[in-house]
């Protein structure tokens, strides 16, 4: 039994996502789809779930019988199911209810649940899948493997017997290493079941250790579709990040690159920033040391530390260990101390973190410090208003007026705004958190020539990115996170390229030491 | 990235100009409340000619609404950090009892009482705060409680009869004097107003708090006291609300049983759909506005009815809360902060996690 697409293309406008995809998924197998961001794998996916429609041309082929691709209903009746990277698992419920979630429960006559068939039901798939918890217990309390045990048994749990085709994003990508290998096992009984198993990830040693096949994308194209003994780790990578590698010397497209400060007499002095073995929220330990002048990176997959980081260093999130600005130390969780020390910030996720709704655009930028306007008592709107034009002018923010709603902005411009929040605060070290993040590619460069002249005139930035590309062309060095801990620092030179981090990152896990998931040895605590 | 669209990048033009947004809503919608004054004023003019349109009229609403839109600006305080403060109602029907029966009871000089009465106020937004910042309770939920406990003390005290309050004459003119014809309650309410005013929209203090009102989260990263700021804002409110029980006594002269909520309601109607109006966003005078329109309208519906016609006012009333909080939620004009997304959510749902949806 097979499921088979052929052909599959999809353009959105400006953009061909999928170029003539063939994949082809056989039931009791583990089939592994490996790409980069944008490699056109989530599009992939979305077509088969429905979410898509594919253009004209491609074709599904489910057990023979062709099936129309781009309706949910139609991919739900075909025995496609799907898992998503957040499980969509109510916390507060129990896996009873959340296993019948939006499903009929079995009633008796006067419409009652009828607990007892349901308890045994549900007890029934989680054990075939080897998920060992009580019913009853709240998901909450679940370990996030277990968690993900009851998503897919979930998944699996409305047909009887019929084999499903099983399609899991990204799974472990918030897992801990030993808490993988359970999921893998789950994988593993899934295929012993007769499922067809569809895995996305970018953990390539879970690939290797689980897949009976892996197809590679790049650029919304098939580049490999094989067995799983072709290929071996740097294989693969390669072939997830191109065959560019080894050629890509002096950066990618030759954008400008930034002089070394390695040469600057400042970066001898004492650090603007060090941390000593700090560790919150996903970070395990860091130990940073940033000087006048220097841009360090932060690079790593979600889930590997790297979204702690400017929260840790800027207060947001409650922080171990010391972290020292300027050779004093910085109490931990508290923002405005922060602030007062020196260390502003650019928050990613603009909306929730930056942006004041009810605020005209000069409320944004000027919040930060109000007391430079305050004559007798109130704002001056004058100082003010002069003030907001200057930055609209130095950071070339395209608005109308100093005054309108900062919510007319483009992501962009609102972008600006923050980051001229930030910068008239003249601070000695700068966090930005994906700063380019969702907006449009002149402003992107925009922000990367304000980010090289803030460096240039003596601050210390430390840049989180999830851009590999932004990260090679400001970074002077590029420390890569996994697991909560930095296990790789790329040096600036020719070998730093978006290329090279990419690859750091597309290792994953498997390079990792002793982080290796071994899927032949599994946990004997479970 | 490719390499075509990293060659772009230096000579893109600069990102989008301005988009239109919710904010650039047209100007009628912004004075809608100016625009249903009249409409009542013109409507109750034609129905009720001889009765609506006189000095009178305008004389009584202003004189008797006066307590009730400072009580609404008790809730506009904390209000503008995105928490809310229903204890308000209960909190001056406190201040009445213990102005009255300081009156009844004691010599002590006026003007002392009325520090007290504030006092005390002022003490009681501050145990709200406390439950809300300390124990991270929703202020809906944290004052809502408070006001069962305070309606509870008044009843302690007042042993739930009416209290006359003994008050002098000076005293009582202090609430029923006129200047120039202008009832002296609205002199009052208008320099509290206008205090209100300056401190919201003219000083930096009140900018945070539109911050902490627009996004708490931000406003802290910010370096805002969000906290704190949403915590004096609740002692402020008490503090008000206290001030109208002082001139709710020295109008009314005694206490009775069972005021609060009849002036908890118009307050939050004239709040909430002030919010709407003007700045689009929690403020002064379009709650100042917001409310003597909602007044005109009761006050035409009561001589339309007659004066039996007790259903009138807390049909409108409601009515009225309701439509205002509809109203003030489709601009965005409150619930962006904190506890409000509660309200936001009832109305709206998840318009953000829509868009992420895959």
């Amino acid at each position: 039994m097979k499921l088979i697409l052929s052909g599959i293309t999809k353009t959105f406008p400006g953009q061909v996502a999928l170029r003539g995809v063939d994949l082809s998924v056989t039931y009791g197998e583990v089939h592994a789809l490996v790409g980069q961001n944008g490699s056109g794998k989530s599009t992939l996916i979305k077509i088969l779930s429905g979410y898509h429609e594919p253009d004209p041309g491609g074709s599904a082929e489910l057990d023979g019988a062709r099936f129309t691709l781009g309706s949910a209903d139609l991919a739900d009746a075909a025995g496609l199911r799907f898992v998503h990277q957040d499980l969509g698992l109510v916390l507060s419920l129990s896996v009873l209810d959340n296993v019948l979630l939006g499903r009929e429960y079995p009633t008796g006559r006067l419409g009652q649940i009828r607990w007892p068939v349901v308890q045994q039901q549900v007890g029934t798939y989680l054990r075939q899948l080897g998920v060992d918890v009580d019913p009853r217990t709240a998901v909450g309390d679940l370990s996030l493997a277990e968690r993900a045990g009851v998503a897919i048994a979930r998944a699996v749990s409305d047909t009887s017997d019929q084999p499903m085709a099983i399609v899991l994003d990204e799974p472990t990508a918030a897992l801990p290493p030993d808490e993988v290998r359970r999921l893998l096992e789950i994988l593993d009984r899934l295929r012993r079941d007769g499922h067809a198993v569809l895995l996305v990830t970018h953990h390539l040693g879970e690939v290797l250790e689980v897949a009976d096949r892996v197809t590679v994308l790049r650029d919304g194209r098939v580049v490999a579709s094989a067995p799983r003994a072709e290929f071996d780790h740097d294989k693969l990578a390669s072939l997830i990040v191109g065959e560019t590698i080894v050629s890509a010397v002096g950066g990618p497209g030759g954008g400008t690159i930034r002089e070394q400060a390695g040469g600057d007499p400042a970066s001898e002095a004492d650090p603007v920033l060090e941390t000593d073995n700090v560790s919150g929220g996903r970070v395990r330990r860091l130990d940073l040391a940033v000087r006048r002048c220097e841009i360090v990176g932060i690079a790593g997959i979600t889930g590997s530390g790297r979204e702690s980081v400017a929260p840790l260093l800027t207060g947001r999130l409650g922080r171990r260990g010391e972290m020292r600005v300027n050779g004093r130390t910085l109490p931990p969780g508290d923002p405005s101390e922060a602030l007062g020390r020196g260390v502003a910030q650019v928050a990613g996720e603009r909306a929730r973190y930056g942006l004041f709704p009810n605020l005209s655009l000069r409320g944004n930028l000027t919040i930060s410090d109000l007391g430079r306007h305050r004559r007798h008592g109130r704002i001056s709107a004058k100082g003010e208003q002069a003030e907001t034009a200057d930055w609209i002018r130095r950071l070339n923010i395209a608005a109308t007026g100093t005054d309108v709603p900062i919510m007319t902005l483009s992501g962009g411009n609102q972008q600006k705004v923050l980051i001229g929040r930030a910068l008239r605060l003249d601070p000695s070290l700068l966090v930005l958190d994906d700063p380019t993040m969702g907006i449009d590619i002149g402003a992107r460069a925009q922000v990367h020539k304000i980010v090289e002249d803030c460096a240039e005139n003596g601050m210390a930035i430390v840049l989180v990115s999830t851009d590999s590309d932004e990260l090679a062309r400001l970074a002077d060095r590029v420390l890569v996170m996994k697991d909560g801990i930095v296990a790789e620092q790329l040096d600036r030179g020719p070998a730093l390229t978006a290329d090279a981090i990419d690859m750091t990152l597309a290792r994953g896990v498997g390079a990792g030491p002793g982080a290796a998931p071994s899927f032949a040895s599994p946990g004997g605590e479970s | 990235m490719t390499l075509d669209a990293k060659l772009k990048a230096g000579q893109a033009p600069p990102a989008g100009g301005p988009r239109r947004g919710r904010a650039g809503l047209s100007v009628p919608r912004r004075y809608s409340a100016v625009g249903l004054w009249v409409f009542f004023i013109v409507l109750f003019g034609i129905l009720q000619f001889h009765l609506f349109l006189t000095v009178s009229t305008v004389q009584v609403v202003f004189s008797q609404g006066a307590v009730t839109a400072l009580l609404a600006l008790a809730a506009l305080v904390p209000l503008t950090t995105d928490t809310y403060d229903l204890s308000i109602g209960e909190t001056m029907s406190l201040g009445i009892v213990m102005m009255t029966w300081f009156g009844a009871n004691t010599h002590l000089p006026f003007a002392l009482t009325v520090v007290i009465v504030v006092a005390v106020s002022c003490c009681i937004g501050w145990v709200s705060g406390f439950i809300v910042v300390r124990f991270r309770v929703n202020s809906l939920i944290a004052t809502l409680g408070m006001s069962q406990l305070l309606s509870a003390a008044q009843l302690y005290i007042s042993q739930n009869r009416e209290i006359p309050g003994n008050f002098s004459q000076a005293v009582l003119n202090l609430g029923n004097g006129k200047l120039w014809g202008i009832p002296y309650l609205d002199i009052y309410l208008l320099v509290i107003a206008v205090v209100a005013w300056f401190v919201l929209e003219q000083t930096p203090l009140g900018r945070r708090m539109l911050a902490v009102g627009g996004n708490s989260e931000a406003a802290r990263l910010a370096g805002i006291k969000s906290d704190r700021i949403r915590w004096g804002t609740l002692v402020v409110s008490g503090g008000i609300a206290g001030f109208a029980g002082v001139l709710y006594s020295v109008q009314v002269g005694a206490y009775t049983s069972d005021i609060g909520s009849g002036y908890l309601f118009p307050a939050l109607a004239a709040v909430f759909f002030g919010a709407s109006q003007l700045s689009q966003r929690p403020n002064v005078w379009g709650t100042i506005i917001a409310y003597f329109a909602l007044a005109f309208g009761v006050q035409g519906l009561t001589l339309q009815f007659g004066a039996g016609a007790f259903w009138v006012s807390p049909l409108f009333q409601g009515a009225a809360l309701i439509i205002a909080v509809a109203l003030a939620n489709s601009r965005g004009a409150i619930g962006n902060g904190r506890d409000g997304r509660m309200l936001r959510r009832f109305r709206r749902p998840a318009v953000e996690e829509e868009a992420s949806q895959p």
